[in-house]
């Protein structure tokens, strides 16, 4: 009788397993998925050459409200100066489509980046959103961790308190410093999912 | 001409008049309706009021922020969906008056590309009720209540601009306001109705969707297809596909999950829609959320804890940054080894122990009979570990402990408890009572024998949770099954140490003295703990099947002690009353059976003092108005928590400090079981119970050790 729940409740597992695998976006815990994108340069940068190394990734657009709160306050531009001189490597991600009002051409994109003095890495450009839905990002800024093994560890907000002025920036809680720190000492992450807050994404229908 | 004339001087003087009536004009305009009224680019937003009685003292008074939209954009409801955030409403009241929640209107589902969202397009008015107290004095010039708002709102198409606004407005406290009635009217119809908890409404983790069910919807919407919306953010995936279906007069319904889930609610509000009417339902939600695959971490609150160990002087067995998998081991291993002090498992070591007295130079046997106990340990552990997770993975929201949940396995358990007591109290012995094939078995193999023994030691046990258990345990059900098992192993490791170190130190045998008299009186003497702990057992079973299920049982123990009795008799008299007492306890087991198992229905919470019912929710509740709450999981069949109770809980000085500090109390009582203080306990990184819990606002849940000190209580509360 036991035996038998059990067993039962073996087949159950393996079902769920099943249907996690079906989902497109990625939990935290699970593989990051890899992609090929090219750069604000016109180089390709993948992300499986950064194995061994913590990844950031911020989903941009300079269009959106939320975006302007983090760069006009130099907020983001100091997590990634912050991370980066840790030997993090930083990937901005903009996956707005061409059509959009928002969108800005590579060399445009790269200037604004360069204005406001962001320490990204490299700015990634996803017109097609391909990157973006395999993330299950939805917002500007969305951010997510992948660990020097290639796994998902944070996903969610920048930080903890979802509102466009920036008086709250010092109030709030950076889940991407707090991840960066937590991983790299080798602790787990103690908020690994929140909430991403800003505009919707403006995604190649 | 002249006429002309006349004409013109007219219109000078009306042009004039005009003129200084203009600026008295504005002024009217601007005391009336100006401040009530933002307008931008995307939105022209007004603060209304409904105040049909005036807004005297008693009176509930309506307000409301009406938001026209611009063609294509839109503000969002509570739960904004994939992305926006939900308006927000900031009062500025007179003293005595208070503003409630918004009673949100339906929402409508809006899709952007890949994505969906909860909002409001077209116009929409978010209405909020205004209780006005008796110390509500209007100003000795203006009869009016003055409300001051200030309030924040993204608006989208699909580019989004975050606004805000001032309003403000002078309701006349003893004249009428219903200018906008017809506003608030088409409000409060938009705004779902309250529909009841009934049986098999519910929501269930199924793997990675939520299973939802729900009963009482109106006969009229049977068939069709409905809209969902669920008011807690961060759940389910929005823009998902999903399947609804009606089972009879059941609504079901299968929701994903979303791969990023960063909210787990123990109670789900949802809103049902059909042709713009809404039945609002607030939803328990069963089984326990997926944890984050292959992540070995522990949850925050658990962290928090256990990082506030040094400092608050709880129980932590973990260094306070990491702990981890080997932390868990450890605190598996040293609870184990204190399971051995809890007050069910002492007899029947002492009496094992006792052997060595016996047979005190056979070391060799010693060593086997050690080996062979701590095989049965670590089985047991492991079986019950296994069968917790295989019962959870199916679904099941199951704890530490939660075989006693189970008015059966207690009633069992009862039986064993006399059967044992009996025995040591020399009633009967085991070879008189079964075949003698099988009496023969007992002596012939010791090694049998002791990995019984073992797993008697297991069974007792269970109901104990010693101290660093608890955080392991917590720990264990998230870890990936290798090393959650490995978890459960080591704490048999912990429990079979003490003995198992015995049998192979020579020195423990010879420290004993020589066998006598007194290990006979010893051995009877032990049949009291075992007694007792069958009236403790009795008076679990009470608390699940009532005073009906508990005399059934006490009926059994006697019948059961009597067929004992009997089979020890000799020759005739064996045979006659065996088969007397024989049937008589078949007959009972029969009919009184039922009696035992049943679950009586839930007696109304005794208020117990200043102590309230846990319920989903209240903590939250209760923290939001600046109150600490102290929370104590509990079970009757939890022996610690118990003890906890009778001691540090009835400390006199130590509840008048509590009362003293304002902190709620609140008891969880986990005897029988329920989803959602399983839930609850997962949230703390916890499995079973006791646990204790200070929750205060902006802080991390204090969790206290569990042999509750008042010294822990006392520097808990010195941080508030």
């Amino acid at each position: 009788m036991m035996k038998r729940r059990s067993l039962f409740a073996g087949a159950a597992l393996l079902a769920g397993l099943g249907m996690s695998l079906a989902q497109a976006a990625p939990s935290v815990g699970q593989p990051a998925p890899g992609f090929t994108l090219t750069d604000t340069a016109g180089k390709s940068v993948q992300l499986a050459d950064f194995r061994g190394r913590h990844v950031v990734l911020e989903w941009v657009n300079p269009g959106c409200p939320y975006v302007r709160k983090h760069y006009n306050s130099a907020n983001m531009q100091g997590t990634q100066q912050e991370v980066t001189t840790q030997g993090v490597v930083w990937l901005a991600i903009n996956s707005t489509e061409t059509a959009s009002a928002d969108y800005l051409p590579p060399a445009e994109l790269a200037r604004w980046m360069q204005d406001q003095k962001a320490a990204a890495t490299h700015t990634l450009m996803d017109v097609d959103g391909r990157v973006g839905k395999a993330y299950g990002a939805r917002t500007t800024p969305h951010m997510y961790i992948v660990d020097p093994k290639g796994t998902l560890v944070y996903a969610g907000g920048i930080d903890s308190i979802p509102s466009s002025r920036a008086d709250d920036i010092k109030k709030a809680v950076n889940y991407v410093k707090q991840g960066v720190r937590q991983s790299l000492a080798g602790q787990p992450i103690s908020d690994a999912t929140t909430r991403p807050y800003g505009c919707s994404i403006k995604y190649k229908s | 001409m002249h006429f002309l004339a006349r004409f013109t001087r007219v219109l000078a003087v009306l042009s004039l008049l005009a003129a200084g009536l203009l600026p008295l004009a504005a002024t009217a305009q601007f005391s009336n309706a100006a401040g009530a009224v933002v307008t931008t680019e995307q939105v022209r937003a007004e603060l209304m009021a409904h105040a049909p009685d005036g807004a005297g003292p008693g009176q509930t008074v309506w307000v409301g922020l009406q938001i026209r939209h611009k063609p294509e954009w839109h503000t969002y409801w509570k739960n904004s969906g994939n992305s926006g955030l939900p308006t927000q409403l900031q009062w500025t009241l007179p003293a005595g008056v208070s503003a409630g929640e918004i009673q949100w209107p339906l929402p409508q589902k809006i899709r952007i590309g890949s994505l969906a969202n909860y909002g409001y397009e077209g116009t929409v008015l978010l209405p909020v009720p205004l209780t006005i107290g008796p110390d509500f004095k209007p100003g000795l010039l203006s009869d009016t209540l003055e409300v001051k708002l200030a309030a924040s709102w993204l608006v989208c198409k699909t580019e989004c601009i975050p606004e805000d606004g001032q309003f403000a407005l002078r309701i006349p406290v003893k004249s009428s306001t219903a200018g906008q009635g017809a506003q608030f009217d088409a409000a409060w119809r938009a705004a779902p109705v309250a529909l009841a908890l009934s049986d098999g409404s519910s929501v269930k983790i199924d793997g990675s969707a939520l299973a939802v069910s729900v009963r009482g919807l109106p006969a009229a919407w049977q068939g069709r297809q409905l809209a969902f919306f669920p008011e807690s953010p961060e759940v389910i995936e929005t823009a998902a596909e999903w399947q609804q279906a009606w089972d009879g007069a059941a609504w079901t319904a299968r929701i994903p999950l979303s791969a990023q889930r960063s909210n787990s609610p123990t109670v789900m509000p949802v809103v049902l829609a059909l042709d713009g009417q809404g039945q609002r339902i607030e939803l328990p939600v069963n089984g326990s959320w997926p944890q984050a695959a292959g992540s070995a971490q522990a949850s925050t609150a658990l962290q928090a804890a256990l990082a506030a160990g040094p400092r608050t002087g709880l129980a932590s067995a973990a260094p306070a940054a990491s702990i981890g998998f080997w932390a868990a081991l450890l605190g598996a291993l040293i609870g184990g080894l204190i399971l051995n002090l809890m007050p069910c498992v002492l007899p029947v070591l002492a009496i094992k122990v006792l052997g060595f007295a016996r047979h005190a130079d056979d070391r060799r046997a010693h060593r086997i009979n050690g080996i062979a106990y701590t095989a049965g340990v670590l089985l047991s552990f492991m079986a019950l570990g296994l069968l917790m997770l295989s019962l959870r993975s199916a679904g099941e929201s199951l704890g530490w402990g939660f075989q006693l949940q189970n008015p059966a396995v207690v009633a069992a358990l009862a039986l064993l408890f006399t059967l044992i007591g009996l025995n040591l109290a020399g009633v009967f012995q085991f070879r008189q009572v079964v075949p003698s094939s099988l009496a023969s078995f007992q002596p012939r193999h010791p090694v049998v024998d002791a990995f019984f023994t073992g797993v008697l030691a297991v069974a007792i046990a269970s109901p104990c949770t010693a101290p660093f258990m608890g955080a392991s345990l917590g720990l264990a059900v998230a870890l990936p099954p290798v090393q959650a098992m490995a978890v459960f192993a080591m704490l048999g490791v912990g429990l079979a140490l003490p003995y198992l170190a015995a049998s192979f130190i020579p020195a423990v045998a010879r420290a004993l003295p020589r066998p006598g008299a007194w290990m006979d009186t010893l051995k009877t003497f032990m049949a009291f703990p075992m007694f007792a702990t069958v009236a403790w057992l009795v008076w679990v079973l009470g608390q699940q099947s009532g005073i009906n299920g508990a005399g059934a049982l006490l009926a059994l123990l006697v019948a059961v002690a009597f067929v004992a009795w009997a089979l020890a008799q000799n020759g005739r008299a064996r045979w006659v009353t065996g088969t007397v007492s024989l049937a008589l306890l078949l007959m009972l087991g029969w009919n009184l059976g039922p009696t035992v198992t049943r679950q009586a229905p839930l007696a109304q919470q005794a208020v117990d003092g200043r102590w309230q019912a846990w319920a989903p929710g209240k903590v939250e509740q209760i923290v939001a108005g600046g109150q600490a709450v102290f929370v104590d999981f509990t079970a009757a069949w939890c022996v610690t928590c118990q003890y906890n109770k009778q001691t540090t809980l009835s400390d006199p000085e130590l509840m008048a400090d509590l009362a003293a500090r304002k902190v709620a109390l609140l008891r969880a009582d986990w005897t029988r079981r329920d989803p959602a203080i399983t839930a609850a306990l997962q949230q703390l990184g916890r499995n079973g119970v006791p646990v204790y819990v200070l929750y205060q606002g902006g802080r991390a849940p204090q969790v206290m050790s569990e042999i509750l000190s008042v010294k822990d209580v006392r520097t808990a509360l010195a941080q508030l």
